[in-house]
């Protein structure tokens, strides 16, 4: 067998348990629904890592993969990740533990047929995805900053375009309104 | 060497939510998922009862002395009051049709967010004083009494609720979680406590009629400058008529669109508008806020913020009142004002009606309060409007349907009817997430603070997720909604979610589109950018 062949036989029973991994990072009584509804829009959560696991698997399996797809399946799982009450290790350590579940699974088999060389190339395309995640994660967390900025600005947009028109305003002033 | 732990073991350091006791689990405040109190002074300027300094990150809320009991009576006299807590208490079955369907447990996954637990909370407090069973065998039924953390629990539950309704569509049984949310916070209203994001707005409502406290002659010139800004973009000055008696119409919209961006825009197209039909209209600086924060607060604060409407159209005389984009406005408009304070004042219109096209708003016979977009899509059906929809041809706009006007009062298919014929590339959101069963902005009922962004984005993200859909699948890079709340809230939530979607009101569309009598040639839309699809534009 090549390490492809390998690599897409096993491809269900690895993205299974990562998911129900990821899955178990969540609270008990809600990873029944996350685990059985399967709606992109009705249950999110649940598609969105569903989605990532395969796009994750097929990348470090060296599968020929759009690398756009690959790209927004892992930015939707850490989008969602770094808003979520996790701390950066909780958030991003769902492909370390991906690595894991590879591991246990695959590696052996690989030694068995010789493969455990390429085995560990696929193995470092983990790396590279988990760093690809950090840098969209903490982009993510500097939007939710910027947006923290943006609103407080944009809340007043107006009023302060009128304050620079009043007389006496720090901002500048036409001598219109005493303030 | 210590052992480190592993990936899996630090991903999992999540407490598991135990199946039995639910109540055992005690709530984190941790930054960015709690706002901001209100201050003391606030809430004493409006006679709120128990004001005090407090902070939810801190153990002790200095809470009254007797905060127990004041809290044991505030139930009781709710439970008299209103008959329908009583029935939302008594009649869930707990089959657990809402539990999936709230956007909050959809993006946060916390058990106690499903609507059927957000209930939940007060139900056990219910259960031990007023059922039999709750009494005698106290835990073992799902009865709790009071306690402190209990307080801390409906704190953070009823400010992580936007009151969408989203759930009450799916109960069979009507049971609306909003209204029980309501009644929470009341309740917590009664020991003092209050978030300073309502409670400011409420201040500033009572004391000056805006959201912002912005004194009447400044309110004024501020309006002015945007009718400056109208002037810049089609050549025209609106008029801006402010406090006029006689007038047939009164205008009511909320404040933020005076103040905020992209809300000023929408204010600007009313403006348009209104010059063009040549419209008997006022402003008024009174009722210069159509939001009701109080909606968020108390039953008697909205009551109180809302009886300026009626009071002003009785002042200035005005026939019927025509209400801008709006969200909790509305509902409270559609629900409550009459019960509030109706009936209208006896010199209004028997029927609100069109002086353009005649169109009789039976609808709004009790209230005499029309919506914008129920109005301007009359015009359009009767082609009282020349539009030129090409002018949005640069926009691919879906439409967000904020939760009040869809699911308060049934408003769905007008403003669709208004951006059709002003856009001419339109693109709904999937099916399961828009009209009645949309997905609230995450941010509604006052949480659209920015402390709590991290949280909003989380509630936010069914939202953000369908529209990041349509934006990958149909090159949607536009969303119009007819909310001031939504106006504030959905540009952050399209920033994180689905970067490079534009948010606007529905009415900054229609004057983009409007051709005005005697205008000049248009090369920007109200924003000032230029029109790419114009001679002279970018393009
Ligand atoms: S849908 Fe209604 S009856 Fe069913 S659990 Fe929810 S609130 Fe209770
Ligand atoms: S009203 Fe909306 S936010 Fe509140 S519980 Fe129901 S679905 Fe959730």
């Amino acid at each position: 067998m090549t390490m492809l062949e390998v690599f897409r036989e096993h491809k269900q029973n690895v993205c299974a348990a990562w998911v129900e991994l990821v899955l178990s990072t969540y609270s008990l009584d809600t990873k029944g629904f996350l685990r059985t509804k399967n709606d992109p829009f009705l249950n999110p959560v649940g598609d969105i890592t569903r989605l990532c696991a395969g796009c994750l698997y097929d990348a470090m399996a060296g599968e020929d993969i759009d690398a756009a797809k690959l790209k927004d399946a892992l930015e939707r799982l850490v989008k969602l990740r770094a808003v979520q009450v996790f701390t950066a290790s909780e958030a991003l350590g769902i492909f370390y533990a991906f690595k894991s579940v590879v591991r246990s699974t695959l590696l052996p088999l690989m030694e068995k047929s010789g493969l455990t060389a390429a085995y560990l190339e696929a193995e470092s395309r983990i790396d590279t995805l988990a760093l690809m995640a950090f840098d969209m994660y903490a982009k993510d967390r500097e939007v939710v900053l910027e947006n923290r900025v943006n609103e407080i600005k944009n809340q007043h947009a107006q009023l302060l375009r009128w304050a620079q028109t009043v007389d006496g305003s720090p901002v500048g002033g036409s001598g219109k309104t005493k303030l | 060497m210590a052992t480190l732990p592993t990936p899996q073991q630090l991903i999992a350091s999540r407490p598991a939510f135990p199946k039995e006791n639910w109540m055992d689990i005690k709530p984190d405040f941790k930054p960015g998922s709690f706002c901001y109190p209100a201050q003391k002074q606030t809430m004493e300027l409006l006679h709120m009862p128990n004001p005090h300094e407090w902070n939810p990150a801190d153990e002790d809320w200095n809470l009254p002395e007797n905060w127990e009991q004041i809290l044991i009576d505030a139930f009781e006299e709710r439970l008299k009051k209103h008959r329908s807590l009583k029935l939302f208490m008594d009649i869930c079955v707990r089959c657990g049709a809402c539990a999936d369907k709230c956007h909050f447990f959809l993006g946060t996954n916390d058990p106690k967010n499903m609507p059927v637990m957000r209930a939940e909370l007060l139900r056990s407090l219910y259960r031990k004083d007023h059922t039999m069973l709750g009494k005698i065998l106290g835990k073992k039924v799902g009865a709790r009494g009071w306690d402190k953390d209990v307080v801390k629990e409906l704190f953070s539950y009823a400010y992580q609720c936007t009151e969408c309704r989203r759930c009450s569509l799916y109960c069979p049984y009507g049971i609306d979680t909003a209204e029980i949310t309501a009644i929470v916070r009341e309740l917590l209203h009664e020991v003092g406590l209050g978030i300073h994001w309502i409670m400011d707005p409420v201040k500033n409502c009572n004391i000056t009629g805006n959201h912002l406290g912005i004194k009447p002659h400044s309110f004024v010139e501020i309006v002015e400058m945007l009718a400056d800004d109208c002037e810049e973009v089609c050549g025209i000055r609106p008029k801006t008529p402010f406090n006029e008696k006689g007038h047939e119409i009164l205008f009511i919209t909320p404040s933020g669109d005076v103040f905020a961006d992209p809300g000023v825009y929408t204010f600007m197209g009313y403006l348009m508008l209104f010059h063009e039909l040549g419209l008997d209209y006022t402003l008024s600086t009174y009722a210069s806020e159509g939001g009701n924060f109080g909606s968020f607060t108390t039953f008697n604060m909205a009551k109180k913020l809302n009886a300026k409407m009626y009071a002003e159209a009785e002042r200035l005389g005005s026939k019927w009142i025509l209400g801008g984009e709006c969200g909790h406005m509305w509902r409270v408009i559609n629900q409550y004002m009459d019960t509030y304070n109706g009936p209208a004042p006896a010199h209004m219109m028997d029927v609100p009606t069109s002086p353009i096209t005649g169109t009789q708003f039976t609808n709004a016979k009790s209230t005499k309060m029309v919506h914008i977009t129920e109005f301007t899509a009359d015009l359009i059906k009767h082609n009282k409007l020349k539009l030129d929809p090409s002018r949005n041809d640069h926009l691919i706009t879906t439409f967000h349907d904020s939760c009040n006007p869809a699911r308060g009062m049934g408003l769905l298919d007008e403003p669709r009817a208004v951006l059709k014929a002003v856009c001419n590339n339109f693109v709904e959101m999937p099916e399961k997430t828009i009209r009645e069963h949309t997905f609230c902005c995450g941010a509604g009922s006052g949480l659209n603070t920015e402390e709590i962004m991290e949280l909003r984005m989380r509630s936010g993200m069914p939202r953000g997720n369908a529209l990041r859909y349509v934006q990958q699948k149909y090159g949607v890079n536009h969303m119009a909604c007819v909310c001031a709340i939504d106006r504030a809230t959905l540009p952050p939530l399209a920033n994180y979610w689905a970067p490079g979607v534009s948010v606007s009101g529905v009415h900054e569309l229609v004057a983009n589109a409007l051709v005005m009598t005697g205008e000049k040639k248009r090369t920007m839309d109200l924003r000032q950018e230029d029109l790419p699809n114009v001679d002279g534009g970018d393009e």
